[in-house]
């Protein structure tokens, strides 16, 4: 018992589910290399990336909001709206300048999220999910309960057609937007404070860090990506409709825990996100590639999410030690030459 | 040895206003009352017995829901999201067993899988500890897939007319069936949360977790057995629904959970844990109801109503805030 238990606090371990999503996507992509020839073909994983861009760009948002400790649920209804006022003022105001303006509804909508969680002080979970039902429905009253289509197909050919040949413009931008962000969060000191609100607000208030104005911002922010996302998806399917993105907040909540970033705030990364997104991407792409029907990868993605959650839960005790990269390997390597002090070694 | 207690004087105590004191408490009923009159004024139609009896009907299946949701949201368990996946169990194992076994039985199974359901959420979110809102976003899509591998992805029908039409008959020829059975798990649930021992821990676990954990509660226990409530409850009505269908998709739950959080908001249960009651949360229900109702009267298609929804939800939770704020609770 013991014995398993130094193998469960040994720094190994803790470097593995530290950087549990690395190990995960690389198991990923070797499984379905090995079950499903032609998925790592350079098409086929533009074309995976592709499919999870829309939700990817949602995911952006929302991994700076998870890490203040907040939830939001109306990416998918900000997303179908800022769709539909790309394309129903397209006769109005031309193509370029509508899509400017479904940007602006996605802002505005990330807007009214911060005035009900950081103004009114609803919980995140409720005000969203009342905004949500408003922002869906609002899109059923504006199009009647009907899909309707655009000027001009062609306009969208050049939003979803790859750029030279290599990858589609949304996944260049999500992944773009990703790493920013991941450097925004790691060098910026304003990134440093936005895990201090998600820690403990309260403290962060103390020591001069505007909470409120962090999580209004987030909250802007993912009204934001949310808004291009939907923007884009439209776009690129000269469509806007009121049922787009119905699934698409789930999702997104999903491929950021599986990330790393912990609902409870605090803790969480950009480039985990990313990890998180080609994992769903990839899983998505194998398993419709060798037929494997929609709810059998529902279990999947669900089994996969809960074992995640569950070893986090269970190794989130031990804070406060070095777990970057080099610490690791300087210690596997000092275990190696001495395996006896292997416990004076762990701080 | 004589203890002196002395009578402390209500000055000491901070009064407060007539609002703060009974707004909370007197808002419902006259918010209700108030759709009532406005409701009578735009529609004829609108407080005949037929009308306000079919309101009855429809609020029956989704309020044995809101009867467990208020359980999760008192004991600060947030929300239980895979409410859809276990209306789905519920009614796709009634419906598929119902000419194997006959309907009753098969009932009993589909609320006893929706049960399981419920105490394995009890075990991660009440014993491993784990955040409500994620485990049951997961447990519901493995769930409601588990469901859909079930059956193949497609509708089962079911082979019992005669449970339909008892289901939907009226006892005595007045009270629907199905609202009676709404009433009598309302009333269980509502005298478990204030008469009994498990409800005044709930209101303890909700109030203060760690104060509670060390005066000898199982939170724990208290946690988990929110979440089995509420699969079950919900698993019944999945059942019910199956029944009085006689037709189930997977997607047959779709959007109760977010129908049974806002009756439950709307009535003014607060997400913090600690207060709130089912005659609230039935309330709130009962509310959100009337009011859909009337918009349906006046011809405003289902979906654009979210739009009130939304705005409802958001105005109950803010007046709720507000209230906290001048009651001087906070």
């Amino acid at each position: 018992m013991n014995a398993v238990r130094r193998a469960f606090d040994s720094d190994v371990f803790l470097g593995i589910v530290r950087y549990r999503v690395a190990i995960i996507l690389v198991a990923t992509v070797v499984i379905s290399a090995s079950l499903v020839p032609g998925i790592l073909e350079f098409r086929a994983l533009s074309l995976s990336l592709d499919r999870i861009g829309t939700t990817a760009l949602v995911a952006v948002g929302l991994t700076l909001v998870l890490i203040t400790g907040k939830l939001d649920l109306s990416g998918g209804a900000i997303l179908a709206l800022s769709g539909i006022a790309a394309i129903g003022l397209q006769e109005q105001f031309g193509q370029v300048p509508a899509a400017l303006i479904g940007l602006a509804v996605g802002v505005a909508a990330g807007v009214v999220n911060g005035i009900l969680v950081v103004v009114l002080q609803i919980n995140s979970l409720v005000a969203t999910l009342a905004s949500m039902l408003f922002f869906r429905a609002l899109c059923h009253f504006l199009t009647d309960s009907r899909p309707f289509s655009g000027l001009d197909p062609l306009f969208g050919l050049a939003v979803s057609r790859p750029i030279g040949g290599t990858f589609t413009l949304r996944t260049i931008l999500f992944v773009a937007l990703l790493v920013l962000v991941h450097l925004w969060l790691t060098r910026a000191v304003a990134g440093r404070n936005l895990f201090a609100v998600g820690s403990n607000a309260a403290s962060a208030e103390a020591s001069g860090i505007r909470s409120n104005g962090y999580v209004f911002g987030t909250f802007v922010f993912a009204g934001f990506t949310a808004g291009a996302a939907g923007v884009i998806q439209s776009l690129s399917v000269n469509t806007g409709s009121p049922v787009f993105g119905e699934s698409t907040s789930l999702l997104a909540i999903a491929a950021v825990v599986i990330g790393g970033t912990r609902l409870e705030g605090g803790r969480g990364s950009a480039l985990g996100t990313l990890g998180g997104l080609l994992v769903l991407a990839i899983l998505t792409t194998a398993m419709e590639f060798s037929n494997i029907p929609a709810y059998t990868q529902s279990i999947v993605t669900g089994v996969i999410l809960l074992l995640l959650i569950l070893l986090d839960r269970f190794v989130s005790g031990k804070k406060g030690r070095d777990l970057s990269l080099t610490a690791l390997l300087r210690s596997v390597r000092a275990n190696r030459r001495h395996p006896e002090n292997e416990r004076t070694l762990a701080p | 040895m004589t203890i002196n207690i002395e009578t402390v004087s209500t000055d000491r105590v901070v009064k407060q206003g007539f609002l703060s004191r009974y707004g909370t408490t007197l808002a419902m009923p006259l918010g209700i009352l108030m759709l009532l009159v406005v409701g009578a004024f735009l529609s004829d139609r609108f407080l005949t017995i037929g009308n306000l009896t079919n309101v009855l009907i429809n609020m029956s299946i989704v309020g044995i829901i809101v009867v467990g949701m208020t359980f999760v949201f008192v004991s600060r368990g947030m929300a239980d999201l895979s409410v859809p996946a276990t209306v789905a169990v519920g009614g796709i194992l009634v419906l598929m067993l119902d000419d194997v076994i006959g309907t009753w039985p098969a009932a009993l199974v589909g609320v006893l899988i929706a049960a399981i359901a419920g105490v394995v959420n009890g075990l991660l979110i009440g014993y491993a500890g784990l955040n409500p809102v994620i485990t049951t976003l997961a447990s519901g899509t493995i769930v409601l897939g588990i469901a859909q591998a079930f059956v193949g992805g497609v509708i089962v029908y079911g082979q019992d007319p005669g449970a339909k039409e008892f289901l939907t008959g009226r006892l005595f020829g007045v009270v629907p069936v199905i609202v009676l059975i709404f009433l009598i798990v309302a009333l269980l649930g509502h005298l478990a949360l204030s008469r009994s021992v498990f409800g005044r821990w709930t209101y303890a676990v909700g109030s203060n977790p760690h104060a509670t954990e060390a005066s000898a509660v199982p939170v724990r226990l208290v946690k988990a057995g929110a979440f089995v409530m509420t699969a079950t409850l919900a698993g019944f009505s999945g059942v019910l629904l199956g029944i009085s269908l006689q037709a189930a998709r997977p997607a047959i739950g779709a959007g109760y959970e977010f129908d049974a959080i806002t009756a439950v908001v709307v009535g003014g249960v607060s997400l913090l844990g600690g207060s709130g009651s089912i005659p609230r949360a039935i309330g709130g229900l009962l509310f959100v109801q009337l009011l859909t109702n009337i918009l349906v009267l006046q011809g405003v298609p289902s979906e654009p109503q979210g739009m009130v929804k939304g705005a409802l939800i958001a105005g109950a939770v803010a007046l709720d805030v507000y209230l906290r704020r001048r009651g001087g609770r906070e």
